[in-house]
């Protein structure tokens, strides 16, 4: 796991560092905003930690500088200026957590496991729910046989494993954030995925009750 | 075979004036060859004789019968069940039960009333797809390169090309039924 660590005070660098490599990340240290976004060009992170108050470029500018370069890395800010303000700031540039100065080393070494999770978690788990499997690596969909799913269908399929009861309006948002869909096209990839499960020998089953749409096992009442 | 296809015909053209679609894209025929014939007589211990052949050996008389929609698969299906004049002996569905290569399609081995066997295979035009190449790669002589990657990304077209049926499906119901609501 490589991680990114950007902090302009020497000691307080070295102590961290050294606590993280003890932890097992790949760290890689720098002092100043300008080396944080020079480290970023040369390699991939999958966790990036930044100071905001540093010389040459800040970590607010630094993060921005990813976002805009669609580095969906999660970020971590320290911050020695607690203000609500400027933790607002933070979080709206793009930043996934931020931990205020004095911290114990606890402290982050959880919060950083905790962005780790979330992320793996969304890229590369596969769900189960029944006998059905839903793989993150190839959009296929399993149980006693298997079939391919396109992008939506997979961002559909995962949807409906990951939570309980949903509506339309829910799962048009959800899936279809920032396209012009309807009501029509969730209901007719719903149909599309009833029909897969089927095929695949599934023993879940997408249900439609009252206008609560959730996932049936066949071994509930 | 010639009233097998007749059945078939008949079917199709049932399917035709109701939904205003063929069911069938296309329905091949075809018989062994003597020699072919001869040699598995003579490995099962039989006589070489016309009669032996169509009544003891299974596969003597083939017929593929291939659709454009994955429920014609089934309609067809039922309907030869459904059929008088001929009994079914066995029927293996690898639609339903997908063989570990990806392979799909429906398998039935009829015996008509005259005691001659015919194996029939239903299937979709991407089944059919699929299997032509599979069979190509199967019996070409020894593929030079990385058979595993080709074993692989075939599962994985014969996957897609399923996944593309079923989609097809929901769209012709949604469409048939929309047409049955408003008329």
């Amino acid at each position: 796991m490589k991680l990114l660590f950007a902090e302009d005070t020497q000691d307080l660098n070295h102590a961290v560092t050294t606590v993280l490599e003890y932890q097992g990340y790949d760290v890689t240290s720098v002092f100043d905003g300008q080396e944080a976004l020079d480290a970023l060009k040369k390699e991939s992170y999958d966790v990036v930690v930044l100071d905001i108050m540093m010389p040459q470029v800040d970590g607010i500018t630094v993060l921005k500088t990813m976002r805009e370069h669609a580095i969906l890395t999660p970020v971590l800010l320290l911050t020695a200026k607690s203000e609500v303000d400027d933790r607002v700031a933070g979080l709206d540039a793009g930043a996934d957590d931020y931990l205020a100065k004095p911290f114990s080393m606890k402290e982050l070494a959880a919060r950083i496991r905790s962005m780790v999770r979330r992320s793996q978690y969304e890229s590369e788990t596969d769900l189960q729910k029944g006998n059905v499997t839903l793989h993150a690596n190839d959009y296929s969909l399993s149980a006693a046989n298997s079939v391919r799913l396109s992008h939506k269908e997979f961002e559909l399929m995962r949807t409906l494993m990951m939570h309980e009861f949903m509506n339309t309006q829910y799962l048009l948002e959800q899936v279809w954030p920032d396209e012009p869909a309807q009501e029509d096209t969730v209901k007719l990839y719903l149909s599309y995925l009833k029909r897969k499960l089927a095929s695949i020998g599934a023993d879940i089953e997408i249900a439609a009750e009252g206008g609560r749409i959730f996932i049936r096992e066949e071994s509930d009442g | 075979m010639q009233r097998f296809m007749e059945r078939i015909d008949a079917c199709r053209h049932q399917m035709k004036e109701r939904l205003g679609m063929d069911p069938v894209e296309h329905c091949l025929c075809r018989i062994k060859s003597e020699e072919s014939m001869r040699e598995k007589c003579r490995r099962k211990g039989l006589p070489e004789t016309c009669d032996s052949a169509l009544k003891e050996i299974h596969d003597a008389i083939g017929i593929r019968v291939v659709c454009a929609f994955l429920d014609d698969v089934y309609t067809i299906r039922d309907n030869l069940a459904q059929w008088q004049d001929a009994k079914i002996v066995t029927e293996k569905d690898y639609i339903k039960n997908v063989k570990p290569n990806g392979y799909r399609s429906y398998h039935m081995i009829l015996q008509a009333d005259n005691g001659y066997y015919v194996e029939i295979q239903l299937r979709t035009i991407s089944m059919d797809t699929w299997a032509a190449l599979e069979h190509h790669l199967k019996y070409k002589k020894q593929y030079k390169g990385n058979q595993e990657l080709i074993v692989s990304e075939l599962k994985r077209c014969a996957d897609e090309l399923a996944s593309t049926d079923l989609s097809m499906q929901t769209l012709r119901d949604l469409i048939f039924e929309e047409n049955e609501a408003g008329s």
